[in-house]
């Protein structure tokens, strides 16, 4: 029993935890939170795939960024708790949910069928690449990945006229 | 002499081919879209001044290729054998289209045979344009006239000009589209625009034959560029080795349908096996393609049938002729110019051009010959008792072609185009005439309503006794000759296997020349003889305008003087003096004259007639006329209103209904076709393709649209639902997969 | 050494909470945070073989699905917000426009 698969344990768990805490919340608040929480729990487990960056960018932008803006928008709507107790139950969303629960089974099985890969890429050799730092992935991302990542910016740049332009009623 | 050199001088540079045709679908463009800009005047200035130019590049190119001095004779470079051509000049304007080893050149070429073509259509033409111009002095349609009768002159002169079967069909189509447009002129009237129809469905068969025949020309060509070996070359010219060569480089620069080809591949064909030593002949199967097993012969007589079909349709032959008496619903100058002196003689200028084919085959020759006969006999006698002037013209027309193609089928092939061109003349006359009078008359057509004109339409009375007397055939004029010399052809041609024919065409002609003489007559004396009909529109006709006398004066004048074409004033072989036009077209027909005397299997004779001949023929014509002129003055005192005879009513009858030919028609081809037609529409368009196809699914899809509209619910989940379980068998489908 | 399929089944579970939120759940702003959670579990699959193959593409990926995250946020959450104004609701069931 290494410390990795504890850490990883750990995490998953509350991973899924705080997942099912934003589904079943009754508020959208609580929601909200839970997700920052999800979020948080996720980074640990980026670290633990030698992602530190993403990790960083994941707490930065995500759990800061993206939720303070569902927050804001929480508290701009004034919305309370729900009235009813939970989801009125329609065939719909029995057979969506039934759905879901089917994909897992379905994907857990084929993932268990997966065999285990033999694993070359070692500690040692990421650490003496630097594998998952700012300057690696920099490297990639201004090389390789130059117009995708101009096109994001781009994309970016709509968004944001475009939420202006949407959420304003005049402009 | 300066004169003569002047002319000698004016010769046409062959790149400036196109501008003959050019100027008249000038003309017509302008016409038809400037038209109404222009004004009246200007439309007619344009639309005459095309035509006007448009015939002098034809004299000029006539004079090319029949210089007045011998030693001037222009050369062409046969592009498919080692020879000249000689008399003739062309030019080749490249590739018009290609598929693989097909290849059509928009190539245009001048001899002796479109040469005199030329002339007739620009001259003629012109002259009715002019006429024309005083005719449809009231019509609001002018511009639309003139751009129309402008086109038609350029797909005539497409059609004579073109150096390839190919070619010669787009002329071929343009003048049965300007037909089609000119004898539906006055659309608005429903029967005129059915006339029109009928001229185009009718010259429609005769088309689709046109394009088979030249479907299986392409494929013979084909065949024999495969099979012939140089025993067929030897009989071209030059070595024969270096003559097939000379003949593949050809087919590669010109393509298979041009009539240089079509002639070298003529002059190459053996006719029997026994001279053949080897090489192709007329028996010989052919080897591979779609004919595979089939003779040469056997293919080429198809090919020339079915151009006779497609000929057939075009000149009004029978079983296609029905078309043009009711093409004279037309404006009369049209009548004049497409449906009597230039496009109707189509067929005889196709077969005078491909005359090295025709003789190569006497099945399809005595064909041609027995259907001109049939044609020109049965309209001869339907012109009988037709009351309406342009009617019995039209008859006539078709008897007239009728006798061109006995002319065509019994080898006379000179002397077909001469009737061609000296009927061109007379009969525009006539149908001038016609319109003259009826110009006069308050548009009257019937004979029976007019009578007397003579005395106050002097100009018109005397040109149309001209052309009467011309067509009748009377001596000295042009008509004469030209029929005569068709007629002593016929006699003294043979066609192995056929020689029956020469006689009994020959006494059949002799019977059609008589009922001509009749029907002439009586149309000449009904209108222009006797006193006034009572039941005329207006008391008094008036002549026309010296627009409209001017053509007539030197379409008369030259239904007389085309006679000299017909006397034998040049010298021929062995020293026989032969009738101008035979010498001026010999070179025309050189080729078949060849192969005819090779193959033996037409014989084609050059005796000219004999002052009995002429006697004989002009006695049968008298004869005609006389009893017209006795009947109709005398003893059928029609309009006097006195009863005719019993038998002579019902015959009288019968033949003004044409011999129920339409009617047979109708009853044979038309009401079958209509009732297959009718179930077809009511079992296969209305109830499979209308209820079924189309209503059918358009029910369905409405039924099924209302039904799946319930699960339409708008709410967002219930699609993502959809998509989840889509995810889900999607997932499934590929677990299963790897499982396998 | 955890093995790579903990990680993948740790995601296949994050994005079928994420579906099942976005199937059941009335209220827009969550459908969103659920849309969110099935972002991130594609993400964590991009790292997980960006690990097993020593790649840095995965972890490029991972960060445009951020950028992209965060657009289709800012969009969606505007969308909300005028949908609120003209209905006063943000309830998925009560907007049914699109209906037969």
């Amino acid at each position: 029993m290494n410390i990795e698969l504890v850490l990883f344990g750990a995490f998953a768990l509350l991973t899924l935890l705080s997942a099912g805490l934003v589904i079943f919340a009754k508020s959208a608040i609580s929601s909200a939170m839970s997700l920052v929480a999800t979020f948080f729990f996720l980074a640990g487990i980026y670290v633990l795939l030698w992602a530190h960056t993403v990790a960083v960018l994941q707490v930065l932008v995500y759990a800061g960024a993206i939720m303070v803006l569902f927050l804001f928008v929480i508290m701009l709507l004034n919305l309370g708790e729900e009235t009813s107790a939970g989801p009125r139950l329609t065939l719909s969303r029995i057979l969506g949910g039934a759905a879901a629960a089917g994909l897992l089974v379905v994907l857990v099985m084929v993932i268990w069928r997966i065999p285990a890969p033999t694993t070359t890429f070692t500690g040692a050799q990421a650490v003496a690449s630097g594998f998952g730092t700012l300057p690696a992935i920099g490297q990639v991302i201004y090389t390789q990945w130059l117009l995708p990542f101009e096109a994001v910016s781009l994309l970016l740049l709509v968004a944001m006229v475009g939420a202006v332009v949407v959420a304003k009623s005049r402009i | 002499m300066d004169l003569k050199q002047f002319l000698l001088q004016l010769r046409l540079d062959p790149s400036a081919l196109w501008l003959i045709i050019a100027l008249p679908l000038l003309g017509a463009f302008l016409c038809g879209v400037f038209g109404r800009m222009l004004g009246r005047a200007n439309v007619y200035l344009v639309a005459c001044a095309a035509v006007a130019g448009s015939f002098l590049l034809s004299l000029s190119a006539f004079l090319s290729v029949s210089p007045l001095e011998a030693a001037q004779a222009v050369t062409m470079e046969n592009a498919f054998s080692s020879g000249t051509i000689r008399y003739a000049f062309g030019y080749d304007f490249g590739t018009w289209f290609s598929a693989g080893t097909f290849r059509v050149n928009f190539g245009l070429m001048v001899d002796h045979l479109s040469g005199t073509l030329l002339l007739v259509i620009t001259g003629v033409g012109f002259l009715i344009h002019l006429y024309s111009t005083s005719y449809m002095s009231h019509d609001d349609g002018y511009w639309r006239y003139f751009a129309y009768l402008n086109l038609f002159v350029a797909a005539m002169l497409t059609l004579v000009l073109a150096d390839n079967l190919v070619l010669l069909f787009v002329g071929w189509e343009g003048v049965g589209m300007a037909s089609y447009l000119l004898i539906g002129f006055w659309y608005s009237d429903t029967a005129k625009a059915w006339a029109g129809r009928k001229a185009f469905v009718t010259n429609r068969i005769g088309d689709f034959a046109f394009l088979i025949a030249t479907f299986l020309i392409v494929l013979l060509v084909s065949a024999f560029n495969t099979q012939a070996t140089a025993a067929n070359f030897s009989m071209v010219g030059g070595n024969p080795e270096a003559a097939q060569v000379r003949y593949r480089e050809g087919l590669q620069m010109k393509g298979p349908v041009a009539f240089q080809g079509l002639e070298t591949m003529a002059n190459a064909l053996h006719v029997t096996p026994e001279k053949a030593q080897g090489g192709v002949n007329l028996q010989t199967p052919i080897s591979e393609g779609p004919l595979e097993g089939r003779t040469f012969g056997g293919v080429l007589t198809v090919a020339l049938l079915l151009f006779l079909l497609g000929a057939a349709g075009k000149s009004a032959q029978f079983p296609l002729y029905v078309w043009l008496p009711d093409a004279m619903a037309g404006p009369t100058p049209v009548s004049a110019l497409i449906h009597a002196a230039t496009m109707v003689t189509a067929g005889v200028y196709l077969f005078s051009r491909m005359s090295y084919l025709l003789v190569l085959s006497p099945t399809a020759m005595v064909t041609v010959a027995i259907i001109g006969t049939i044609t020109s006999l049965l309209a001869a006698l339907i012109a009988f008792a037709q009351d309406d002037i342009k009617k019995v013209l039209a008859y006539s027309t078709v008897s007239q072609l009728g006798i061109m193609f006995m002319g065509v089928g019994m080898g006379i092939f000179w002397a077909a185009v001469l009737h061609l061109v000296t009927h061109a003349f007379f009969k525009a006359c006539l149908f001038l005439g016609a319109g003259s009078v009826m110009h006069g008359n308050a548009d009257e057509t019937d004979i029976k309503k007019l009578g007397g004109v003579r005395h106050e339409m002097k100009q018109t009375w005397f040109t149309f006794l001209v052309a009467t007397l011309a067509i009748t055939g009377i001596v000295p004029l042009s008509g004469f000759f030209s029929k005569d010399a068709i007629y002593h052809g016929i006699h003294h041609n043979h066609l192995h296997g056929y020689e029956w024919a020469s006689s009994v065409i020959y006494y059949m002609g002799l019977l059609i020349a008589a009922s001509t003489a009749f029907y002439m007559s009586r149309v000449y004396l009904l209108t222009f003889e006797g006193k006034r009909s009572p039941e005329a529109k207006i008391p008094h006709a008036h002549e026309s305008d010296w627009r409209m006398t001017t053509p007539l004066w030197v379409l008369a004048i030259l239904s007389v003087v085309a006679l000299f074409q017909a006397l034998p004033l040049m010298p021929g072989r062995g020293g026989v003096m032969q009738p101008v036009m035979e010498n001026f077209l010999g070179p025309v027909f050189s080729s078949a004259e060849r192969i005819a005397a090779r193959g033996g299997e037409v014989k084609l004779d050059h005796s000219v007639p004999s002052i009995i001949d002429y006697l004989k023929a002009w006695l049968v014509a008298l004869a005609g006329g006389a009893a017209a002129g006795f009947m109709y003055l005398k003893f059928f005192p029609s309009r006097a209103g006195q009863p005719a005879p019993a038998f002579a009513r019902s015959v009288r009858r019968f033949t003004q209904n044409k011999f129920y030919v339409d009617e047979a028609y109708e009853f044979l081809v038309i009401r079958p076709v209509k009732n297959v037609s009718a179930i077809l529409y009511k079992l296969v368009d209305t109830l499979l393709i209308d209820t079924v196809a189309v209503r059918g699914t358009a029910w369905v899809t409405a039924r099924l649209g209302s039904a799946l509209r319930y699960v339409q619910t708008g709410d967002a989940q219930a699609y993502a639902a959809v998509m989840a379980l889509a995810l889900l068998g999607g997932a499934v489908y590929a677990l299963i997969l790897v499982m396998k | 050494m955890v093995p790579i399929s903990y990680y993948l089944i740790l995601a296949a579970a994050l994005f079928c909470l994420g579906m099942f939120g976005v199937l059941i759940r009335r209220n827009a702003l969550v459908v969103f945070m659920c849309v969110e959670l099935m972002l991130n579990a594609a993400n964590l699959t991009f790292l997980a073989f960006a690990k097993q193959n020593g790649h840095l593409t995965g972890h490029v990926s991972a960060f445009f699905v951020i950028a992209v995250a965060a657009a289709e946020a800012s969009i969606g959450l505007a969308i909300v917000i005028a949908v609120f104004r003209s209905r006063g609701t943000v309830s998925i069931e009560e907007i049914r426009t699109m209906k037969h």
